[in-house]
């Protein structure tokens, strides 16, 4: 006789079966929302606020080019047309932010009803309808932003307009994944034998359903949206000089990265670092729907 | 096999034509009259007839569209404005240069996504494990206009281990010279496409190693690795998936790559042709990029389907 | 003549300390070369995870105390590595879900062979392929050189659990451990597979150790019977006699709730109160709390079985006149 103990973790095998008597000390809200929502939250506010507070960054001063970080009351320095660093990124998070936001919000909207429109129509309007987003689908994202706006000219607008044409597809996407997948649930049996119409039961039922997942999702894109969207003003698709916007501020100071590198890094952190919030907000915006889907 | 190829074939003509329909209508859709433009301020309304004419926008929009189309499918995809040289020759010969840039930050991205994902999800609570998983969640963040800079700034110039910009040295060189070049342009491509393979190979492999069937494989008797490489195996389909949406991203992210390390492909060719309005190399560069991505799609998918017998009949 | 699996005493934890969970507390069978034994109990009985620790199925965190015998060799102090030369070579196992027991993207043939050629039964390809042939004929597949090529989801559930069933008994092995392997077949399939455990016995002299919740299932099976209730085996013997004749309070609660074709319709007798979950422990008998019979000694302590004809034991002292925490008198046991 004797007795095992294995500890052996090169595999782990499916659990065995739990006490029931489970600990009931997990939280509710993961401790990322908070931290991440916050910092959300201000990038927002410089958004709205940022042009009031940061003052004049469109005039040259050629005298006070790219001097370094804490320089001469600069406290990021000066870039190569003499101008704040920190004040154009302040400035700059209006466009930024409205470019990231906006596209979001609108295609959330239209790609919600596409989708559950879609799920919802007979079968042939159905498969039209994905297979015209599968067209869009074959684009490489940026590519089909970069048509749009280039055929459009730059401009917020421009930028705006294709980052939610390119966004629609996804959204609709999951959108329609969702309202299929609740075609064969009870109650959606049990208003259609009540005798509710199509579009009734896709208002009443499908999208209060269907709208954490896609909300929670739409979150995630908008960290996407904001490199993007930088991508677009790096390109020179976006805000024209010399007004600021964070991509089109790096390729503007590329130039002067062997010189003074940080003048153009500085804006790409920024937008890094945006970027990052988040998808991280995203991410634990997922878990909680998790927990609330899971925990109950 | 050979009937799922067909379909899928089958699927994607409508896809590609819809793509055409697309970047044909992008043009059509910049507000002004490009004939006006072209023929001047002070021209007669009858030398900009006959303009109209020789440039056949005078017929209807779906003519113009059919004989444009009939045009790129004989490999005539306009001239560039910039270059006055056939835009087909121009973005043909870039896109080589980006296929093997693609492909260079493909293998890298599968490299490491696979490393971070496995360490993740065989060692989820050790050091190496959560920084695995940090890297992952980080690198799915970044931009690579941002990453672009950084490695130049921190790399090449600080360390001179890579170079900063071109795709041969001035000497010429060969393969190694090529992947010398070629490195920090791949790996800046290659940190999104990590992060998202990554986290799907954590994801798909502790769910393939929670799955019924790895007890019974133990229960018969295989070892720990053996009972891997199955569950490795059945990860393959969501991976595969995942790698062949990443391309598209690839694709797309050249211009901003190409265009800051200077590789002469396809990216930085857009990023030119933006620059100076030249529409045509636009255009064609965009339809280029998407019909490969969608022979791309078809090439995964049915490595997906041979894999995945499950697939077949969808 | 010397038994192919003994079982003594075995207890399975999983965890420890305050959140351990007891899922099985000191079962003993004994099974000898050709013959059955039954497992008969409800979910949360420990009968799945008494099968799942003979194999030692479980890692990380669980602790199996007790002594396992297949033969000569005492399964529980066996180093991890001969362990895994045994698992599907001496013992084989045939798991509830047929679909859940293969991998999804490999097929069949592919499957049964690795098992030979891991185990060093076929040492080539070729040899391999005509073993997996022979093997799946001999589970009764009308096409094996169609099946050996198909995936999973290409063959019914029969047919899947059948290929299950090759690959368990590929080696040869000396038992066979089935768990609820008709829980997901059709009632007209499950005949058919039980019909081929009985041939495969037959044939080789091989023990089959059968888990089931399904009375039917074991009163086809003939052989031995352990009823078991919350980690402990409450009542043992002959399938038929007990059956016919149940002796422990639960066993015959458990009987008479199942409804009988040709019984004159009344109220379905039902045990009252609901069995305990996995691991919910009680001082005492564990079916106290549900018995007609019990007593204030029921609950002091677990009753330990004792015989109460030949062959049978039975866990109550009630039935078998022990008061607890003594053994019965011959006088007792005649009575």
């Amino acid at each position: 006789m004797s007795t095992i103990t294995t500890t052996d973790l090169s595999v782990e095998t499916p659990a065995a079966p739990r006490s029931r008597r489970r600990n009931r000390t997990r939280r509710q809200i993961p401790a990322g929302m908070y931290v991440y929502g916050t910092l959300a939250l201000l990038l927002v506010v410089l958004g709205v606020i940022g042009p009031w507070i940061a003052g004049n960054v469109t005039t040259e001063n050629l005298g006070q080019r790219l001097l370094g970080m804490g320089s001469g009351g600069h406290l990021l320095g000066t870039d190569g047309q003499g101008r704040d660093v920190l004040a154009r990124l302040v400035a700059g998070a209006r466009p930024s932010m409205i470019s990231a936001l906006l596209p979001v919000i609108i295609s959330t909207a239209v790609g919600s009803l596409l989708g559950i429109a879609a799920g919802m129509a007979p079968s042939w309007l159905h498969s039209l309808v994905m297979r015209i987003l599968d067209v869009f689908y074959a684009f490489p994202a940026v590519l089909l932003a970069i048509a749009i706006a280039a055929a459009l000219g730059p401009g917020t607008s421009t930028t705006v307009i294709s980052l939610s044409v390119v966004l629609v597809p996804p959204i609709a996407r999951v959108a329609e994944t969702e309202t299929m997948r609740l075609h064969g649930a009870d109650f959606m049996e049990a208003a259609q034998a009540s005798g509710a119409g199509r579009a009734s039961i896709a208002a009443r039922q499908v999208l209060p359903n269907v709208m954490p997942t896609l909300l929670v999702y739409a979150t995630s894109l908008v960290g996407l949206a904001l490199v993007f969207a930088g991508g677009m003003s790096f390109l020179g698709l976006g805000v024209a000089p010399p007004h600021p916007e964070w991509g089109q501020m790096i390729n503007e100071q590329r130039q002067y990265m062997y010189t003074s590198p940080m003048t153009a890094l500085i804006p790409a952190i920024v937008i890094f670092g945006a970027s990052l919030v988040f998808n991280q907000l995203g991410d634990a915006l997922r878990d909680l729907l998790d927990i609330r889907r899971t925990g109950r | 096999m050979t009937r799922f190829l067909a379909r899928r074939l089958l699927y994607d003509v409508p896809v590609l034509l819809g793509v055409s329909v697309i970047v044909f209508g992008t043009v059509k859709i910049i507000p002004g009259d490009p004939v006006a433009l072209l023929a001047g301020v002070n021209s007669t309304p009858a030398q900009k007839a006959a303009l109209r004419h020789s440039l056949g926008l005078d017929s209807n929009v779906a003519v113009q569209f059919w004989t444009w189309l009939s045009h790129a499918l004989h490999g005539d995809l306009g001239t560039s404005i910039a270059q006055q040289r056939p835009a087909a020759g121009l973005v043909m010969s870039a896109f080589g240069n980006t296929m093997i840039l693609a492909a260079y930050a493909m293998v890298l991205a599968l490299l490491l996504g696979i490393l971070l994902g496995g360490v993740a999800a065989l060692r989820p609570r050790s050091v190496a494990g959560r920084i695995c998983s940090a890297i992952s969640s980080v690198s799915v963040s970044a931009p690579q206009y941002s990453v672009a800079l950084l490695f130049i700034i921190f790399i090449s110039l600080d360390t001179g281990a890579f170079p900063v910009s071109g795709m041969h040295g001035t000497t010429g060189g060969g393969f190694g010279d090529l992947l010398w070049h070629g490195f920090l342009p791949a790996l800046t491509s290659a940190l999104v496409p990590a992060g998202m393979i990554g986290r799907v190979f954590r994801a798909s492999l502790l769910d393939a190693l929670g799955m019924d069937f790895v007890e019974a494989l133990r229960a018969r008797g295989l070892s720990p690795r053996r009972v891997l490489t199955h569950a490795v195996h059945n990860t393959l389909p969501s991976l595969l998936t995942m790698a062949g949406l990443q391309v598209g991203y690839l694709l797309g992210g050249v211009v901003f790559v190409e265009t800051i390390f200077s590789w002469p492909g396809l990216g930085q060719l857009l990023f030119s042709s933006i620059s100076t309005r030249d529409l045509p190399v636009t255009q064609a560069g965009v339809l280029v990029s998407a019909a490969a991505f969608v022979l791309v799609n078809i090439v995964v998918d049915s490595a997906h389907a041979l894999i995945d017998s499950r697939v077949r009949n969808t | 003549m010397s038994s192919h699996l003994k079982v003594t005493d075995l207890h399975t934890t999983f965890g420890s300390g305050e959140r351990a969970v007891n899922a099985v507390r000191g079962v003993d069978l004994e099974i000898e070369p050709g013959g059955t034994y039954v497992l008969l109990g409800e979910s949360g009985s420990g009968k799945s995870v008494t099968a799942r620790s003979i194999l030692r199925l479980y890692q990380s965190g669980t602790t199996i105390t007790g002594s396992v015998r297949l033969g000569d060799e005492e399964l529980t102090a066996l180093p991890e590595r001969r362990m895994r030369q045994l698992r599907g070579l001496r013992i084989g196992m045939v798991p509830q879900d047929p679909t859940g027991a293969l991998d999804p993207l490999r097929s069949i043939g592919s499957q049964l062979m690795e098992v030979l050629r891991v185990h060093q039964i076929a040492p080539d390809r070729a040899s391999a392929r005509k073993r997996a042939v022979e093997l799946l004929d001999r589970v009764g597949i009308a096409d094996p050189q169609r099946v050996i090529k198909a995936r999973p989801h290409m063959l019914s559930g029969g047919m899947r659990q059948r290929a299950v069933i090759a690959i368990a008994i590929a080696c040869n092995p000396d038992v066979l451990i089935a768990d609820e392997p008709t829980t997901a077949l059709d009632v007209t399939v499950q005949a058919a597979v039980i019909e081929l455990f009985r041939e495969l016995q037959q044939q080789s002299e091989m023990s089959l150790l059968m888990v089931t919740h399904d009375v039917g299932v074991a009163e086809e099976l003939g052989g031995n019977v352990g009823v078991m209730y919350a980690g402990r085996l409450l009542e043992t013997g002959p399938i038929r006699e007990v059956l016919s004749a149940p002796k422990h309070p639960y066993t015959q609660g458990l009987l008479a709730s199942l409804p009988m074709p040709g019984v004159a319709r009344g109220h379905l007798q039902v045990i009252p109160g609901r069995p305990p979950l996995t691991g919910e422990t009680s001082t005492g008998c564990a079916f106290a709390d549900r018995c007609a019979l019990a007593q204030e000694s029921c609950r002091t302590a677990p009753p330990p079985l004792v015989e109460v004809g030949t062959g049978r034991q039975a866990a109550c002292p009630v039935v078998n006149g022990t008061p607890v925490g003594r053994t019965a008198t011959s006088e007792e046991l005649s009575a």
